[in-house]
């Protein structure tokens, strides 16, 4: 089956020798939905951007139902709804124009679900103004142009991004709905974790211009951990790295803190024969302490330096 | 009956899930033949994905608590899965030596791990939202 998003070793840099993307390779089947994470700055957006063909990939290949996004255009944006970190709605119009263009792009546009989110979202006003719209309001009408032609592929960069928790909860509520009514797939990025584990699915975390990590949500709970060892034990965090299912270490006052696959108790044992010490603590830990533990930086104790 | 999940726990929100419902059925809050909510309602109601739902109900019905009526609906089983007793007994003999002595290294008293079980006993059989109630008195 064609994968309705792929990404091939994609390349992008912005300032020449500085990647922000350095070889990113996923891609995305039917109906899934993957949480796509990363600090800021670590290519969130410009893989997204990418995706949609607003920017040229400086190598690699991407494909959207198997086409390529620059080379015919309208053949994937018919099909994808896209919401950007920074929407822009043309304020000159109100919401009734808005939809009337929209309905006019898109041959698939749905009034009646026009009609259903607009009574949700309490918008009943449909000769609003845009201009007037609360940030909460307004990223909601854009939800509703990225929808109702019922596309195949949604795409959410930073959906939550800036709203109150009430319009970031009716938010992921439409989204569910959507998800269960229409079983579009959505990559969306965030950095809310709790909307992650709510979205479900499969997470791709970038870090360093690469994908650090390509799991289901189920199996990073279930067979991942955090391993606490004193910094004695270990030379440095690359002899730790080394290690077999050791994802990333990173020092942090007295100790290393080692993400590793693995269940804790299995990796507690692994750890104790092969570095021989007593003392190793393994936790599961949510996905807020992973992605914290995956991409923060050291944190050395002044004092012991 | 009303699930809570915790999506900042770390324990996946399936499993959360199961565990209520496991919950309730040893408790007998949900007894045999009760319908539980849809895929869809619940997914709805708790704001979280409906694959979610389905992966928490496809595990319950493959330990045999809950099945799958098509075009009605989801049950609890007529007969709920029978464990081995003897082999339930030796586990929760050994639960119970760990519950004491940690007790006992706390500085508790019998008495009050007995009081601690009443208590647990509640909570399963009358859900914990009672006991949240009666805590906040």
């Amino acid at each position: 089956m064609t994968p309705i998003l792929e990404f091939q070793n994609i390349v992008r840099a912005f300032k020449k020798g500085v990647p922000v993307l350095d070889g990113v390779t996923f891609s995305m089947q039917e109906g899934e939905v993957l949480g796509l994470l990363g600090r800021n700055g670590s290519g969130k957006t410009t893989l997204i951007r990418i995706a949609m063909g607003m920017l040229f990939p400086q190598a690699g290949t991407v494909r959207v139902f198997g086409i390529s996004p620059t080379g015919d255009p309208v053949a994937v944006k018919k099909r994808i709804g896209y919401v950007a970190e920074e929407q822009v709605l043309p304020t000159g119009s109100n919401i009734a124009e808005l939809f009337a263009f929209h309905r006019y792009l898109f041959p698939t546009w749905d009034s009646k679900l026009e009609r259903q989110l607009l009574d949700r979202f309490s918008l009943t006003g449909n000769a609003q103004q845009i201009r007037q719209l609360s940030k909460g309001q307004a990223r909601q009408v854009a939800l509703m142009c990225a929808v109702c032609h019922r596309p195949e592929l949604l795409i959410l960069d930073e959906p939550a991004g800036g709203l109150d928790p009430a319009a970031r909860r009716e938010f992921l509520e439409t989204s569910i709905q959507l998800l269960n009514r229409e079983g579009t797939a959505i990559l969306f990025s965030s950095h809310h974790m709790n909307d992650v584990e709510r979205l479900g699915g499969r997470v791709v975390l970038l870090d360093d211009g690469k994908v650090r990590l390509d799991r289901q949500l189920d199996q990073i709970h279930e067979d991942h951990c955090v391993a606490m060892i004193p910094r004695s034990a270990v030379p440095d965090a690359a002899t730790l790295e080394r290690l077999p299912g050791c994802l990333r270490a990173r020092p942090v006052f007295d100790d290393w803190h080692a993400v590793f696959q693995g269940t804790p108790d299995a990796v507690r044992r692994e750890l104790q024969e092969s570095l021989g010490l007593d003392g190793i603590r393994c936790v599961s830990v949510p996905l807020e302490e992973l992605f914290v533990e995956m991409v923060g930086s050291s944190r050395l104790a002044e004092a012991s330096s | 009956m009303q699930l809570l999940i915790n999506p900042s726990d770390e324990l996946p929100i399936y499993r959360q899930i199961m565990r209520q419902i496991t919950e309730a059925i040893a408790g007998g809050r949900l007894k045999s033949g009760d319908k539980l909510t849809s895929h869809r309602e619940l997914s709805e109601q708790l704001v979280i994905a409906p694959l979610t739902v389905k992966k928490a109900y496809d595990e319950l019905e493959a330990l045999g608590f809950i099945e799958t009526q098509r075009g009605r609906g989801t049950f609890v089983c007529a007969t709920l899965p029978q464990p081995d007793y003897e082999k339930q007994m030796e586990q929760i003999q050994a639960a119970a030596r760990k519950l004491l002595s940690q007790a006992y290294l706390a500085g508790l008293r019998f008495a009050e791990v007995v009081k601690a079980l009443e208590e647990a006993e509640r909570e399963l059989t009358k859900g914990p939202a009672a006991s949240q109630e009666k805590e906040s008195v």
